[in-house]
């Protein structure tokens, strides 16, 4: 066992032994004899492995002893092929022709306006010009323009054209296979091959929002439908609350005034039989009779009977329980 | 800030209704001349905090530039939903309902006071009342120089008033401009 094992290499850091000088003694001549021989060197270069292993110094736990393993001696063949250099962008040719070349510019700059060193890019940056509260004419500015609109228009066209040439160096990085996998991916996505818009991508919340919505357009609401394992219940029941917009533009028909309008006359109608007021009506006609017969007293018949109609009416009406109340 | 769903339009015009009678349709249909606008605008009803707002729509235009975390009042107040969804009227809408009220009840000077504090109208204090009341009907209570002092609901009806002993109450109170001493930081 002694002589083998000095003989044996082993890399713990792959966990890995083999035998630089071993030979066949006689070529097996079966298969299965080769086999055989194949397990037994098999289990001697495993079990030099397991030796190295309990040498190392270990620490105790639940689970048994714990080792830190070194670090991989052997270099093993990479399994992807290199990747293919990135062509030149655009600019990148351009700059090799005329001998433009890169120079580091410091990541502080004087920012003049409040005269301190501040970061070159990004947030609260040096010599923003957004920031610049105050635009000063100048002869050739074109009359009812303005300035700050057109900074941010202009910012705007910028961020697109640099984004359009991102694209196109991106598509010929992506014909020659330049691009890494993930890259490539995101590629497809853009309208490089030739579609004008990328596909449209539905997210997980809205994917659940239509499957919610198919799962309960049954007879029955969903109700006695069997659950697919793993589906959830539909996460919006019913629908949301509405209410009207708080302000409404001119040129509709306010919506808020048809609802008041409808409120409104419909509590008047529902109210509309109080307008009129037995009781009042009743005392205004006795009022009056009173005072006709005052100014003619010198009728005898004619006035008994609508006098005789007068009591009965409040009897019937308000006025008994009045009478009661009294 | 919102506007009124149809419920709370329901319940806040009920309860108006019930002060102003047929009055409420000038109450919604007030025409407004705020604003820079050369028409007349509207007023309508908002709904800010459980606070409902009487407010001109050209206010409403302005106010919607301020966050609604930031937003404490707008135009007039005239009263808040309660948590169980009721709406109570405050002292902020007393002179709108002055102005289109229907059942009105004048106060002698010597029980002014005593109404002020928060207590109930007794008859001995009453100095003049509109007719045809009847119990359960919301009531502006007014000075005798007619100025309106608060409002409550009809406890007596105007017929039963005449024959009420003094102590009797004959409006319980609700509301006074009292509550701008008394509940100044609740309002």
């Amino acid at each position: 066992m002694e002589t083998p094992q000095q003989q044996i290499q082993v890399d713990l850091g792959n966990l890995m032994a083999f035998d630089p000088h071993h030979s066949f003694p006689s070529i097996p001549s079966s298969r299965e004899e080769l086999v055989k021989e194949c397990i037994t060197k098999g289990t001697e270069l495993v079990q030099a492995i397991a030796n190295s292993l309990f040498n190392l110094p270990s620490t105790e736990d639940i689970d048994g002893p714990i080792v830190q393993l070194p670090r991989p001696e052997t270099k093993l063949p990479r399994q992807k092929h290199l990747p293919v250099p990135k062509p030149p962008t655009k600019w990148e040719t351009f700059a090799k022709t005329k001998g433009i070349k890169n120079r580091k510019r410091d990541k502080i700059a004087y920012d003049e306006p409040t005269e301190t060193w501040k970061r070159r890019f990004g947030y609260d940056r040096a010599n923003d010009e957004n920031s610049v509260p105050i635009i000063e004419a100048k002869e050739n500015d074109v009359p009812g323009e303005d300035p700050f609109a057109k900074r941010r228009e202009d910012k705007k066209k910028r961020v697109e054209k640099q984004d359009k040439n991102r694209l196109q160096n991106l598509k010929q990085a992506a014909k020659i296979g330049a691009l890494p996998s993930h890259v490539q991916l995101a590629a497809t996505r853009l309208p490089i091959t030739g579609t004008q818009s990328a596909a449209k991508k539905f997210s997980k919340d809205e994917l659940g929002n239509v499957a919610g919505i198919a799962a309960t357009a049954t007879a029955s609401g969903g109700k006695f439908d069997k659950k697919l394992p793993g589906e959830k219940p539909p996460k919006h029941k019913g629908k949301f609350r509405k209410f009207l917009p708080v302000v409404e533009g001119k040129g509709k028909q306010s919506q808020e005034k048809e609802q008041t309008d409808k409120v409104l006359n419909k509590l008047i109608s529902k109210n509309s039989h109080e307008i009129f007021n037995v009781d009042k009506a009743v005392n205004m006609y006795n009022v009056r009779k009173d005072k006709k017969r005052k100014n003619k007293p010198g009728m005898s018949s004619s006035t008994l009977k609508p006098k005789k109609n007068i009591q009965k009416k409040p009897l019937k009406k308000g006025s008994s329980s009045k009478e009661k109340g009294k | 800030m919102r506007p009124l769903d149809e419920t709370e339009t329901t319940t806040v015009f009920e309860k108006l209704f019930k002060f102003t009678g047929n009055n409420l349709k000038n109450i919604v249909e007030n025409p407004s001349h705020e604003g820079p606008d050369p028409g007349p605008g509207r007023y309508c009803f908002r709904l800010h905090k459980n606070k409902v707002y009487y407010v001109s729509e050209s206010l409403v235009k302005r106010a919607t530039n301020i966050a609604r975390t930031q937003l404490v009042s707008l135009g007039t107040c005239i009263g808040r939903f309660t948590h169980g969804g009721k709406f109570h009227l405050t002292v902020q809408c007393l002179s709108l309902l002055a102005s289109n009220a229907k059942h009105k009840v004048w106060l002698k000077p010597t029980s002014e006071m005593s109404f002020l504090y928060g207590n109930h109208v007794l008859k001995g204090g009453l100095g003049r009342i509109t007719e045809n009341i009847v119990p359960g009907d919301g009531v502006v209570v007014f000075s005798m120089s007619d100025v309106p002092l608060g409002f409550g609901i009809a406890a007596k009806s105007t017929q039963d008033c005449r024959k009420l002993d003094p102590n009797g109450i004959v409006v319980l109170h609700q509301t006074d401009i009292g509550e701008y001493l008394r509940m100044e930081d609740e309002l």
